[in-house]
């Protein structure tokens, strides 16, 4: 904004009114001078925006609108469109049976992966890479990393083979080996525990990135003097770090809560959304659905009450995060 | 000069590219088939047959080739294949020839996909005139024959015969068994007792094992309780929901006596063959005869001596005293697109790659039934097929899936029901009640709910 003041300002200076020799000439000349700012600025606009825009519109917007129109088609499994109708919301909001549980099932899988792993665990994992020296935190820092630099398939398979029911197993290797108790099935015993589990794990390193580079922008004298005044690490941590923290944390629920409300890569992978619906978040239930058997319509007609929750969701938590003073323009500029 | 050089290389180069297309000109028909380790020459047959073809154009003088384009997918299963080839042909992508399972032709005949061979299958008697008769039911929709079916097969019970003998049973009892099922003195749950008393004996890890996803083997265990998909009359799919109910308590109560595994349909297939073949964990395999290949190759068997020494096949046991057993047949087919602007010449070598000499190749190395009444005599399945000669007298209780376009989405509701009661998230009759919802959802006036 201050850029844009600053270069509008020699424009007004040659206006008709600013004394130049001749009012004509002046008037000609700074309305020559407007036209090429003018087309700079579009010019400038098209250069630096545009890509983004163009993204936005083909990935963002566009789905959105075909989804959307879709929704209100007969599409199936041809991919013909034959009529216009309301019938996908009719049979949705009165004959759907699972609806509701598939509503529940990611109601859970959101919270809990989002409360224990990206945002409490990355906490957790930020302030103890930090506290112990350098390259050690680095250490850690990149073996936790792992899992998200790994393609999804072999992160899903070594899940997999941790949660196997047989002994084969890792779980049940240290559970009956190790620990000489009995097996566990857990993808059919506790399948969202598994989901919950397998996305935390992955999901809690973007947090802990995020926050870690938070906690190193506080300045070092801070600490120092905190300890000249005699405060504990828990101390330090409360007075110190916490309060820099807050729009990190604001942004990190904001931003993994969207993520999680629509990703089912690493369910469909491990559960595949079952034992029977048990792990099929709606993302998933809305995929299945168009996918399993080419009821596209109806999986459209799912996905757009998906969009809506969203963009309720990211409103609600802007709001409920006071979100808009972090983007304030600052209110000291530095020369 | 150097413009007559010039000229000369012109000439030469405006010659030679005239000349090229005559020398090479390939007619590329494309085929589309699901890579399946089960008929992998149900491809291999069509690029046998244009072999064939492009041996006849060369000896006719014919500059004309035929060059087979083959698409090889790897879908879990033909009904996820056939949605994908569906979608292939919305965005005008689809082949000239595909494979398909027979229940699907009704799907592809409706949308206009697959041509009506009804008219080149009359003019060309010399091509189709002895295949085996009752066959071209399973590809006929609404009077026509829209496809050409390259094999059959029977399904069954692979019952081992070492874990039988574990449990106390002597050659002479396991002998009697298939009798005992087709007499209906064996019925469905002493089926899931035998099976669960080798679990809980500890002689096999799993009772018995199915496939993993929805597919056309469920159809012969939902006949043996009365569940009959197709009223003909009507032409509509239909269920009834005593029969469903049935059939859902005899799942449950193959789960309480530990017959069935609760993580079956999580499976893979690699998992189900590995526990079935060369694992040796399962005391049942409910499958296809074609099984016999792996069967032969994992327990290193010689032939039909060693083969029945250690297994028997059965029928799906009757749901109650007395009743029949049942069974299912389930012919792949070759169609043609309506859409190929090649369709004759396509139609043709389906016809050349249905001869018998060709399926006999399929029938005998994948242990299918052959297609032709003329193989059954050859040579090579009186040597080799003797698993086929074996499981033919099954076929006398076998029937078709019904050519409905929506049987595919009928049988994937089905599945999440038998899916529903195997994890125990379901009982009989949620799992009746869940079913009938999704099928009047999703099928709506396609299917008739009967009490």
């Amino acid at each position: 904004m201050a850029d844009q003041r600053r270069r509008a300002a020699p424009s007004r200076r040659l206006h008709p009114h600013g004394g130049q020799r001749s009012g004509e000439a002046a008037s000609v000349g700074g309305s020559d001078f407007a036209r090429a700012q003018r087309t700079r600025r579009r010019a400038n606009f098209a250069l630096f925006l545009g890509p983004a825009l163009v993204l936005l519109a083909c990935f963002f917007v566009a789905p959105v609108i075909v989804d959307l129109v879709l929704a209100f088609t007969d599409m199936d499994r041809t991919l013909a469109v034959t009529t216009l109708t309301l019938e996908n919301f009719e049979r949705m909001f009165t004959r759907d049976t699972r609806l509701l549980a598939s509503l529940g099932i990611t109601a859970i899988f959101v919270l809990a992966t989002l409360g224990i792993f990206n945002v409490t665990f990355a906490l957790l994992l930020a302030l103890t890479t930090t506290a112990v020296p350098r390259a050690l935190g680095a250490f850690f820092r990149a073996v936790w990393l792992l899992p998200r630099m790994s393609p999804s398939v072999v992160y899903a398979l070594l899940w997999l083979w941790v949660v196997d029911p047989n002994e084969r197993g890792l779980l049940n290797q240290i559970l009956v080996h190790v620990l000489g108790a009995a097996p566990l099935d857990l993808r059919n015993n506790h399948p969202l525990l598994v989901i919950i589990l397998a996305n935390g794990f992955i999901g809690a390193s973007l947090g802990m990135i995020i926050f870690t580079s938070a906690i190193r922008s506080i300045p070092e004298h801070l600490f120092h003097a905190a300890r000249a005044d005699g405060a504990g690490s828990l101390a330090i941590v409360r007075h110190i770090v916490f309060p820099a923290l807050r729009w990190p944390i604001s942004y990190m629920t904001i931003h993994q809560t969207l993520s999680l409300l629509v990703s089912f890569e690493y369910i469909l992978l491990i559960t595949g959304g079952g034992p029977f619906y048990d792990t099929t978040v709606f993302s998933l239930y809305a995929y299945r659905r168009a996918f399993e058997n080419g009821q596209y319509a109806y999986g459209a007609a799912l996905s757009l009450i998906l969009i809506v929750i969203g963009v309720i969701a990211a409103l609600g938590l802007w709001r409920l995060m006071d979100m808009r003073r972090l983007l304030q323009a600052p209110r000291i500029e530095v020369h | 000069m150097n413009w007559k050089l010039a000229a000369v290389v012109s000439l030469g180069g405006a010659l030679t590219a005239a000349a090229f297309p005559a020398i090479a000109e390939d007619v590329v028909v494309k085929l589309w088939s699901r890579a399946d380790r089960s008929g992998p020459l149900r491809a291999g047959n069509i690029v046998a047959a244009a072999d064939t073809l492009n041996k006849m154009l060369a000896a006719a003088g014919s500059d004309k080739r035929v060059k087979i384009e083959l698409n090889e997918t790897n879908a879990k299963g033909y009904d996820d294949d056939s949605l994908d080839l569906l979608k292939a042909f919305a965005v005008d992508k689809g082949p000239d020839i595909f494979v398909l399972a027979h229940e699907w032709t009704g799907a592809f005949a409706e949308a206009g996909y697959a041509w009506n061979l009804e008219e080149h299958i009359k003019k060309n008697p010399e091509l189709y005139g002895d295949i085996i008769g009752p066959l071209w039911q399973s590809v006929t929709y609404k009077g026509a024959r829209y496809g050409v079916p390259q094999d059959s097969e029977v399904r069954m019970f692979f019952l081992n015969n070492d874990k039988l003998r574990k449990l106390g049973m002597s050659d002479q009892d396991i002998a009697a068994l298939p009798a005992k099922v087709d007499s209906g003195q064996f019925t469905a749950n002493d089926l899931c007792d035998l099976a669960g008393q080798a679990v809980e004996k500890g002689v096999a890890k799993y009772g018995i094992l199915h496939r993993p996803n929805s597919g056309p083997d469920f159809q012969m265990l939902m006949e043996a309780f009365g569940v009959d998909p197709y009223d003909k009359a009507a032409a509509k799919l239909q269920v009834s929901k005593a029969a469903l109910r049935s059939f859902y308590t005899w799942i449950k109560y193959c789960m309480d006596k530990k017959a069935l595994f609760a993580n079956n349909t999580s499976m893979s297939w690699d998992a189900i063959e590995q526990a079935s073949f060369s694992g040796d964990e399962a005391a049942m395999l409910f499958h296809g005869v074609w099984r016999v290949t792996d069967q032969m190759k994992a327990f290193n068997m010689k032939g039909r001596d060693d083969y029945f020494r250690k297994y028997t096949w059965i029928n799906m046991p009757a749901g109650k005293k007395g009743g029949k057993p049942t069974n299912l047949s389930h012919p792949i087919a070759y169609a043609v697109s309506a859409k190929s602007k090649n369709r004759d010449l396509a139609a043709y070598i389906v016809g050349l790659a249905s001869q018998p000499y060709l399926n006999l190749q399929h029938a005998v190395t994948t242990n299918h039934t052959p297609i032709n009444y003329g193989e059954q005599s050859m040579p090579e399945i009186v040597d080799k097929g003797w698993a086929l000669v074996a499981a033919t007298p099954m076929l006398k209780y076998a029937t078709f899936m019904p050519n409905h376009p929506k049987i595919g989405q009928y049988n994937a509701i089905m599945f999440k029901g038998i899916q529903g009661v195997e994890t125990g998230r379901l009982n009989a009759q949620a799992a009746t009640d869940f079913v009938i919802d999704e099928l009047q959802n999703e099928l709506g006036k396609d299917v008739v709910i009967r009490n």
